[in-house]
């Protein structure tokens, strides 16, 4: 019996490997949201991103010559564009006060480097150098000066992972500007596109998507992209509409993190909710 | 210890820092080649199946702690790989093997297999075609992987593959 299995294992021994770690492979992949898992995870990323911040230190030098002089072309019309926002702002703050609105325009940046990038087809992730230590959470949005990037999905003390648009497990609820129709976007492996968006609805190329703030996750207008175009769907009731991302994702380089998670009041009410169902546990 | 155990493992990590930060500079259409893999490739070639499927698998597992991504998707794509890369692993024919246009051929085959491995698990809930899947997402970066493969192996010295 021994000598069988002997000679099976020497006949076979790459299939038998390749069997096992393909079945391992399966199982580590349903094990992903343990928490085990994303803590050895933050261990392991947080040890490769100290290393990969310097070198993307030295390659960020290299560039900042040119990205100088686009920065300050940027700057002159940005200038203009404030001078513009401000007027409207004084105009906007006047009219809140007359309708008793307060005012949510602030928000904190936290300012960070992409220290490194993963590019896959399915899986686009960037590591920031900044991490809990500043005050970096999952769920906090992150942009550039183009528009939202993507979403933290795990920090370790200094370094954080972001989730980008073009990653398939970020699902965003986002708004046409024009139209102010809502809709869920996410990234199908090729395009970013809003789905299940009926046929009826008003929505053409050209129009600016942002975030909606029916979102939990980024309830701030954040500019996204801009429609490309709808599929051709000959049958259902339903469009998906193709959007192009504002944001350069091989060329982002400087991010901000903005300071916030989700709306604690909203969260609250929603508990609220939870708790009712549940009075048993409340009254122990 | 012999250095074919741990010498890919040590390489692997600076291959995966230029991976992740120069790499992304010379991105075509956000398409890349993927250097891990050649890595990979290579070692599978010169010390056989059950060896590349085993780095295969440790590369997977390492790239995946570190980049962020689903863990277990490269794990599982870079395994097969590694199998795959293994068959073209023979004594006898290493001088054929590894010249530039074999080298990126079996490059080419192997990271088709990666991405289109990788995307399936990775595009569980994916409506795309299996044209956009091969295509798009295995041909391409595959074969941008292909040439910096035969770049590899045209300016690898000859006498150490000998």
């Amino acid at each position: 019996m021994i000598r069988f299995f002997i000679h099976f294992w020497e006949e076979y021994k790459e299939y038998i490997v390749l069997v096992i770690f393909v079945i391992i492979s399966l199982v580590t992949i349903s094990l992903n949201k343990q928490p085990s898992v994303k803590k050895a995870r933050s261990i392991a990323f947080s040890g490769f991103a100290a290393i990969s911040s310097v070198v993307a230190d030295v390659i960020n030098i290299t560039g900042v010559k040119s990205e100088n002089a686009k920065l300050r072309k940027m700057n002159a019309e940005l200038m203009l564009e404030v001078s513009k926002l401000r007027h409207y702002g004084i105009e906007n703050a006047e009219l809140k006060s007359l309708l008793g609105l307060k005012d949510t325009t602030k928000y904190p940046l936290i300012p960070a480097t992409v220290v490194s990038k993963s590019l896959s087809i399915a899986q686009g992730t960037f590591t920031l150098n900044v991490g809990s230590l500043d005050n970096v959470k999952p769920g906090m949005p992150v942009i550039n000066e183009q528009g939202l990037v993507g979403i933290v999905n795990s920090t370790s003390e200094d370094f954080s992972v972001v989730r980008t648009l073009k990653n398939l497990d970020l699902k965003l609820t986002v708004k046409d500007e024009r139209s102010r129709i809502d809709g869920v976007m996410k990234w199908n492996g090729s395009d970013l596109v809003i789905i299940n968006v009926p046929k009826t609805y008003d929505v053409e190329p050209g129009d600016r998507i942002i975030t909606s703030d029916l979102s939990s996750i980024v309830a701030i207008p954040l500019p996204v992209g801009i429609v490309i175009g709808l599929s051709k769907v000959e049958t259902g009731i339903f469009n998906e509409v193709k959007i192009k991302p504002f944001v350069d994702f091989v060329r982002t380089e400087h991010v901000f993190v903005v300071g916030i998670v989700e709306n604690k009041e909203l969260e609250g009410i929603q508990l609220n909710f939870y708790n009712r169902n549940k009075p048993e546990k409340k009254n122990k | 210890m012999s250095s074919k155990y741990y010498l890919p493992i040590i390489l692997f990590f600076p291959v995966l820092l230029i991976q992740g930060t120069v790499i992304p500079l010379i991105a075509v259409n956000g398409i890349i080649p993927d250097l891990i893999l050649i890595l990979l490739v290579f070692y599978s070639m010169n010390y056989g199946q059950l060896y590349g499927t085993v780095l295969g698998f440790i590369f997977g597992f390492l790239f995946d702690l570190i980049t962020g991504s689903l863990l277990g998707s490269s794990m599982l794509s870079k395994t097969i790989a590694g199998f795959i890369a293994g068959y073209f692993s023979n004594e006898n024919k290493r001088d054929i093997y590894f010249k530039a246009y074999s080298f990126s051929l079996i490059v080419l085959l192997c990271s088709t297999i990666d991405s289109v491995v990788n995307s399936f698990f990775t595009t569980a809930e994916l409506n795309t075609n299996l044209f956009n899947l091969i295509f798009l997402q295995g041909m391409l970066p595959a074969v941008y992987s292909a040439v910096i493969g035969a770049f590899v192996i045209l300016f690898y010295p000859k006498r150490s593959l000998s």
